[in-house]
């Protein structure tokens, strides 16, 4: 047997089944890069915070009183412990639940119980200069999206982002309002049973468009599609079909984004650098951010937004969009008939894509598994975005 | 010691019934010595009424823009050189001006995401314009928020300029005037363009506030640049560390200075002995006279720049002795409690000082 047998198309097998690979990426690209942490309202006044898992450090989010943000490794300087729990709003300090060592918002150390008789040599300094304050982290925003960085300089977020943002969609986040399936849950949220690259590919695969979502995604002019490469960035975008276009006032599910232009109506999905990808289309924006497990485990989450008007106009505009002739023929009709459960039979373009990363996870296993062939321009982001992981955990590396 | 540049006025513009701005023709070969950084100031020199006189004046202009270095005048009630510049300079004079200094300045990248909260108050707005223009012009992602306060619409300087800003940079510059006395609206009626809306007031922390929680910042690197007299800096600092600013993310540049409330004698006839370019000098100090101006009156020639206790040229170190100084914007308290004195604001309070010019 070859070693090219063992290989995807830059990276090995084992990449996408190891431990040991897994562990590498958790170090090396998602500990040293900028994370999705959510979406600008969700530390929405001042003393609300959000705590994430980035990589190997949790890191929360808080709003000063001068409305700007700060983060900090969310660990108790004392001994460790978990200072926040996932989202609280109005907090005035932060206290550490064990031993009740107290911060400030901006992350100073100022209160610590029975300080005279149990640390009497921290007695002679102020506390906040005992070098005990929490670790300090980076917070940004990019179009509407929280990231954090473990470094407290880290690098500027438009340096890692900037070359990207040309090709990214005209809508504006801030200006929407988020769908909630129930109160307080995300549009869409699945473990699926396949390493994140493997969905991560999927996402950036322009040739499987046409054939695996063939009955799904058909409202878009796959032809007409026009993506590259900025920065380790990817980005996408296609029109509408004619028959779409021509009726997108009724048929559009949801009330159109006010800042499409009329002569660009499209899908803009770019995939940003490592796991955060960007659905923004003719009447929504979606996140979609795929969150490793394990190496055979990743959770993806979706939040979506849509126009901010009011109820009646979503209603107006689904009752025209159900009486559209366009999705007679577009949009919702399954590759395979059958059941309805049947992911290939559920004309459901989500159920197609996890269903076809858990079949190619599955076979990696199998001794004979390799990757065939790759198509030159549909499948070249593929091997694209695996040479970049690739650069990256080589790049740092060396630097460790 | 910094020197004088002889530099030709090439403009000089009327900007409100009590301001004017001049811009210098620098020559070719003094490019380098004058590049400056926006929120920088010039330091002019004039003989008026037989006496050298000093100010500094901030230059509004901007240095990454092609255009003359220009600096904003206000008149000040009974001031020597801002009514001298007012009512005489024309373009063609020659004035003796000292190249670009400060450490009030914006340190602008191409590349840098921030957001700038802009404060500024009358004449303050000077060096605040010239970091503004640079900001926009300069960094594409940065977004820039400001105050602008003044009387009322009539001493609003750099009108149309601002205006202009605004509507060029719609989607990341902010502008908010504040008027403590607007004019009243009624002729607005007649005017065909939009009446310019204002919050009526001063730059408080009331202000602060409310300017803040409406346009909180974007990207999350931000930075608070403050330029005005002194209560309204007082206000907005106070304002800005009340919502837990970090004092590092803070600039301050005073204008005018605020003289002291408690008028103090200096010693008469204090004796003042001077270790300055390597020589021993003792002198008796007149009444009244700053160590800086008992040195330049016995023919010496000791360092000092703006002479509003501003600049820190003039600084030197207190061996023996007690002063007081007048203001200082300058000095640190920590290099205060070091001994270090600005010599153009301090009068002696003990029958002797010693001094040492470094």
């Amino acid at each position: 047997m070859s070693n090219q047998k063992n290989m995807m198309h830059t990276l090995p097998v084992e990449a996408y089944t190891s431990q040991e690979w897994f562990d590498l990426e958790q170090e090396h690209i998602f500990s040293k890069t900028w994370q999705f942490a959510g979406l600008v309202e969700d530390v929405e006044n001042a003393g609300d915070y959000i705590s994430v898992q980035a990589g190997l450090n949790n890191i929360f989010i808080v709003k000063g009183r001068d409305q700007r943000l700060r983060a900090f490794h969310n660990m108790c300087r004392h001994r460790g412990t978990q200072l926040l729990r996932a989202v609280g709003k109005g907090q005035k300090a932060i206290t550490c639940p064990y031993h009740d060592w107290t911060y400030d918002l901006e992350g100073k150390l100022i209160s610590i119980p029975k300080k005279e008789e149990e640390f009497p040599d921290l007695c002679d300094k102020t506390l906040h200069d005992c070098g005990l304050n929490l670790h300090e982290a980076s917070v940004d925003i990019f179009k509407g999206m929280l990231f954090v960085h473990p470094e407290k300089d880290a690098p500027n977020i438009m340096e890692f982002f900037g070359a990207v943002e040309p090709f990214l969609g005209p809508h504006v986040p801030e200006e929407l309002i988020e769908y909630k399936a129930k109160q307080g849950a995300p549009f869409y949220t699945k473990e699926i049973n396949a390493n994140w690259k493997i969905i991560v590919e999927n996402y950036i695969d322009q040739y499987h468009l046409a054939h695996l979502h063939e009955g799904t995604l058909n409202m878009y002019d796959h032809a007409k599609a026009e993506f590259g490469w900025a920065g380790p960035h990817y980005h996408f975008y296609e029109p509408l079909v004619p028959a779409y276009l021509a009726d997108i006032k009724n048929a559009s599910p949801y009330p159109l984004i006010d800042k499409m232009p009329e002569d660009k109506m499209g899908a803009y999905v770019p995939w940003l650098f490592p796991n955060i990808g960007i659905t923004e289309s003719e009447s929504a924006w979606n996140t979609f951010h795929a969150i490793p497990l394990a190496p055979d485990r990743t959770l993806v989450v979706i939040r979506s937004k849509t126009m901010n008007v009011s109820e009646w106009e979503y209603t107006k505009q689904y009752t025209k969009s159900m009486s559209s002739k366009v999705w007679k023929t577009l949009g919702n009709r399954g590759k395979y008939n059958g059941d309805k459960n049947d992911p290939m039979a559920s004309g459901d373009f989500m159920a197609e894509d996890v269903y076809a990363c858990e079949q190619q996870q599955k076979s990696l296993r199998s001794p004979l598994f390799s990757v065939g062939a790759e198509a030159q321009n549909g499948e070249f982001a593929v091997r694209k975005f695996q040479s970049v992981v690739k650069e990256w955990l080589e790049k740092h590396n060396e630097d460790a | 010691m910094p020197k004088f540049y002889p530099l030709k006025v090439l403009d000089v513009k009327k900007e409100t019934k009590n301001a004017t701005s001049i811009a210098f023709d620098v020559p070719y070969a003094l490019y380098d010595t004058f590049h400056y950084k926006p929120g920088q100031y010039l330091t002019l020199k004039f003989n008026l009424d037989g006496e050298d006189v000093r100010r500094s004046y901030s230059l509004c202009s901007s240095p990454v823009l092609e255009e003359p270095l220009r600096i904003g005048v206000k008149r000040v009630k009974d001031g020597l050189v801002s009514n001298h510049i007012n009512d005489n300079l024309k373009v063609g004079d020659t004035v003796e001006v000292m190249p670009p200094d400060g450490r009030f300045f914006a340190d602008v990248k191409k590349d840098s995401y921030k957001t700038y909260y802009l404060f500024s108050a009358g004449s303050g707005i000077t060096p605040i314009l010239s970091i503004l223009r640079t900001v926009l012009f300069t960094e594409a992602r940065s977004y820039v928020r400001m105050i602008y306060g003044n009387r009322s619409q009539d001493s609003i300087m750099f009108n149309s300029e601002l205006n202009a800003l605004q509507e060029q940079y719609s989607d990341r510059f902010i502008l908010e005037h504040i008027l403590s006395r607007p004019k009243s609206n009624w002729s607005d009626l007649w005017k065909t363009s939009k009446a310019q809306s204002y919050r009526k007031g001063r730059v408080d922390t009331d202000a602060v506030k409310w300017f803040i929680n409406e346009y909180p910042p974007y990207a999350q690197n931000a930075a608070y640049y403050i330029c005005g007299p002194g209560t309204m800096i007082a206000n907005t600092k106070n304002a800005l560390n009340a919502i837990d600013v970090p004092n590092e993310r803070i600039f301050i540049e005073r204008f005018g200075g605020s003289p002291s409330k408690t008028i103090i004698d200096g010693v008469d006839h204090a004796k003042l002995i001077a270790h300055l370019n390597n020589e021993r000098i003792e002198v008796s100090m007149p009444k009244g006279k700053t160590v800086l101006r008992t040195l330049i009156d016995a023919g010496k020639e000791p360092p000092y720049s703006c002479e509003g206790g501003v600049c820190s040229t003039c600084i030197c170190k207190l061996t023996s002795g007690k002063i007081h100084m007048k203001n200082n914007l300058a000095l640190s308290d920590k290099a205060v409690e070091q001994g270090y004195i600005l010599s153009c604001q301090s009068i002696p309070l003990t029958e002797s000082i010693e001094i040492e010019y470094e």
